[in-house]
């Protein structure tokens, strides 16, 4: 007869065996289905008001929270430039998982709806006082254009600009500032950043204040601030690229 | 039962149980490829039988050749699509006993019953029956390359032509004056996929070691001229391409595959399209891809092994099988290699695996005897075998239909896989899951995103009633679309922003998901 121990992988075995049927049906039920999100939908219609963010959380359980509230997130909203200008934000969120726009925030109120978690939360959202995506732009070479792009794999309202390779266009905006100019840069196009790997560059000019930003293509949507005087001004936004067919999208926002 | 008849039913078992999963999964945009070849390859060489032609060369490049990635698909070897060819061309249009598609990916799920007799044959000549009952179950009960075995693709077929290359290269060891067993399969395995190049290091090495311990740099020399005669022989007289230009045509197909582009594939929250990728990819996606008791059973076969090193050194059957897997999974640990498709181009790596925690498992079965005498010895075998296949049956159960999908329970299962950032799919497999949703609604154009491929096949078989056209690619089939389907993978996140676009609303009428993980969105305009 042998020691015990002998014993300890054939246990071991079975062990791991019986945990993993165990676990394999229980990972397989664990994300809550559409009663679940149907009743958290509906707690969220009974308290929202128009304009307040929703989000959802995990990112990867996105196309199931918009198909229960997908008709209270305009495109503007969902392809918003960041969230600071919303004072409201509602959560709906599963497997403990929380959406990037509410790090820092308590939640006001919390239920739970079997696995979904409706959570609103609050804050002091900033002043947008003027907005690029509002205005018309003056160009010195190619026209940018509003587009619905994929940056960083997300959704994004911006001016679209192809600088020449080796070259650069300087688009302006007649804005009213506030106390910073705030914005965001990035590459759109998913294949483009794929085949040509070299990064985009915009130099923004806001008065006597400037800042230039690269945005490489594992960069995503890169943010920039800079101070600013208030009161009108011309703000110039000077796009670069190496390459060609780099597909630079940005938009900024004049805040208080 | 006599051992070889369990091993000709578990090798059954496994092909009737591929053919039978296959029928839930949807259209691989791939198999569209290969599935047209075939039946032209099927054609041209029945007509050569048949002496309806002759070896003219503008037939045969028009058969098997053309551009490179379109055409003839001439960047994959025939071998394959032939066999699926051959398939539909006797199993659906002469004997129709097989609906089309069964009948195209009849040769795979043959093949990975062939697997399945090859592990066994093996296990059972080197460890005993119970080792190779063991191995044979928990091959079957793989998730990935059970869903791999029912496609007409070549990734489960180079698993079998693989292993079967290192048997007979080990069969072939036993000094046989005529060792052309080994050039065979390896010239098999080469008119399968482009991945049996890599064989001849493992086998290289293996030789090298032989040859070193015999003191005889020609150990079994003919082995080695077997090989290097006869398998590129039998590519040749496989693929007629290769007729017309040999070094040519044999330099482009290399060529294609060692300058592939790199397709995006998301891997831990990260979507890489471009080297250097993480040395840790093919090690991490086969831990959260083999069900983790096998993983767990392996491991202890494999601490079996080393500690028994001694044992078996005249043709080192382990030291081979660990050669074997270290060459199929080698590459993938450099960063350069293409990462897309993920366990499905180091699946050789498998039987070795499978292999491993056969002995594993019965070893510990058989030591838990010496510490509980009254415990029969078959029921300790039954309950620690059993509980490993269970396990892995468990896993096939939760991952069908959508292997591509699931993850082990390592890994959390589809969800934890989600929460990792672990590839959700690719191939476009799941929009057949859609494809019920879409039928109750009132016909109109679809934008079939990444399925488009497989679209005339759902129609054909009627997986869709007619009145829902593929209305073409892109922005312009976006446009002219009444309902738009995205597949998802990180990306095709852009899909949905232009459908959103075009439509109007974020909101998508129904989406699909696998264990509660988003895997088609269906939008109505």
């Amino acid at each position: 007869m042998k020691k015990p121990l002998a014993a300890a992988p054939a246990l071991l075995l079975v062990a791991v065996a019986l945990w993993e049927i165990v676990a394999t049906f229980h990972d397989a039920g664990a994300v809550p289905g559409d009663d679940a999100w149907e009743r958290g939908a509906v707690a969220l219609r009974e308290a929202y008001k128009p304009g307040e963010l929703i989000v959802f959380a995990p990112g990867w359980i996105d196309p199931v929270g918009r198909l229960h509230l997908g008709d209270l997130i305009p495109i503007e909203m969902a392809a918003r430039m960041d969230a600071a200008r919303y004072g409201s934000i509602w959560e709906l969120a599963i497997r403990g998982a929380h959406a990037p726009e509410v790090a820092g925030l308590t939640a006001v109120t919390a239920t739970d709806f079997d696995g979904v978690t409706l959570r609103h939360f609050e804050r002091a959202p900033v002043t947008i006082v003027d907005d690029v995506l509002a205005r018309e732009p003056r160009s010195d070479g190619m026209k940018p254009t509003v587009e619905l792009a994929e940056v960083g794999f997300a959704p994004h309202r911006c001016w679209k600009i192809v600088p020449p390779a080796n070259g650069k266009v300087t688009i302006t905006f007649s804005l009213t500032l506030g106390s910073k100019l705030v914005g965001y840069v990035g590459l759109a196009d998913v294949f483009k950043r794929r085949d040509i790997r070299t990064p985009g560059e915009l130099e923004v000019h806001a008065g006597a204040t400037s800042v230039d930003v690269h945005a490489g293509v594992d960069d995503g949507w890169v943010r920039f601030e800079l101070p600013t005087t208030p009161g009108p001004t011309d703000v110039t936004f000077v796009a670069k690229a190496v390459s060609p067919d780099r597909l630079i999208c940005f938009a900024a926002e004049a805040r208080q | 039962m006599k051992p070889k008849w369990i091993g000709l039913t578990l090798a059954i078992a496994t092909t009737l149980a591929v053919l039978v999963l296959q029928r839930d999964v949807g259209i691989a945009r791939d198999e569209t490829v290969y599935m047209a070849a075939g039946s032209r390859y099927a054609e041209w060489w029945t007509g050569l039988v048949k002496f309806q032609h002759g070896f003219d060369g503008k037939l045969i490049d028009a058969t098997f050749g053309g551009a490179l990635g379109g055409g003839g698909n001439p960047e994959h070897p025939p071998l394959i699509k032939l066999a699926s060819g051959l398939s539909h061309r006797w199993f659906h249009d002469k004997l129709p006993i097989l609906d089309e598609l069964t009948a195209a990916r009849l040769p795979s799920a043959i093949l990975h019953g062939v697997l399945a007799w090859l592990v066994f044959a093996f296990v059972f000549e080197l460890w005993g029956l119970a080792e190779a009952i063991l191995a044979v179950a928990c091959l079957i009960a793989l998730p990935r390359a059970l869903f791999h075995a029912g496609l007409d693709c070549f990734d489960a077929p180079i698993m079998t032509l693989w292993f079967a290359t290192i048997v007979a290269y080990w069969r072939c060891l036993d000094g046989r004056r005529w060792p052309w067993l080994v050039g065979v399969a390896w010239g098999l395995a080469l008119a399968t996929k482009h991945t049996a190049l890599l064989i001849p290091f493992a086998i290289a090495v293996h030789y090298a070691v032989l040859a070193w311990r015999a003191k005889d740099p020609l150990h079994r020399w003919r082995v080695a001229v077997a090989m290097a005669v006869i398998g590129p022989l039998v590519l040749f007289v496989l693929w007629p391409w290769l007729w017309l230009d040999p070094i040519g045509h044999a330099r482009a197909w290399l060529h294609f595959h060692t300058t592939h582009v790199h397709y995006n594939f998301e891997y831990l929250g990260h979507n890489w399209n471009a080297p250097r990728f993480p040395w840790h990819v093919a090690i991490v996606t086969t831990l959260f891809t083999v069900p983790t008791a096998t993983l767990a059973a392996a491991a202890v076969g494999a601490g079996v092994w080393i500690a028994k090193w001694r044992e078996r050194r005249d043709r080192a059957p382990v030291l081979l099988l660990a050669l074997s897997a270290a060459a199929a999974i080698g590459p993938f640990l450099l960063g350069s290699t293409p990462i897309f498709g993920a366990e499905k181009h180091w699946m050789a790596v498998l039987p070795t695996i499978c292999i491993a925690a056969g002995v594993g498992g019965i070893w510990a079965a058989r030591q838990a005897v010496t510490v509980f005498a009254q415990l029969p010895q078959r029921v300790a075998l039954g309950v620690v075998g059993g509980a490993i296949v269970l396990a892995g049956l468990a896993e096939v159960a939760v991952s069908h239909p959508y292997a591509l999908t699931w993850y082990s329970a390592l890994a959390g299962g589809a969800p934890g896989g989600a929460d990792l950032g672990m590839n959700r799919q690719f191939w476009g497999v799941a929009a057949k899951g859609v494809l019920p949703e879409l039928a109750t609604l009132p016909p109109g154009p679809v934008y079939s995103h990444d399925a488009s491929p497989a679209w005339g096949w759902y129609q054909r078989l009627d997986e869709l009633p007619s009145g829902y056209p593929d209305s073409g690619n892109e922005g312009a089939g976006i446009a002219a679309s009444k309902y738009a389907l995205v597949i998802h993978e990180l990306h095709f996140n852009r899909h949905d922003y232009m459908i959103w676009n075009a439509y109007h609303t974020v909101r998508p009428r129904f989406v699909l998901r696998s264990d509660g993980v988003p895997i088609v969105s269906l939008y109505a305009r």
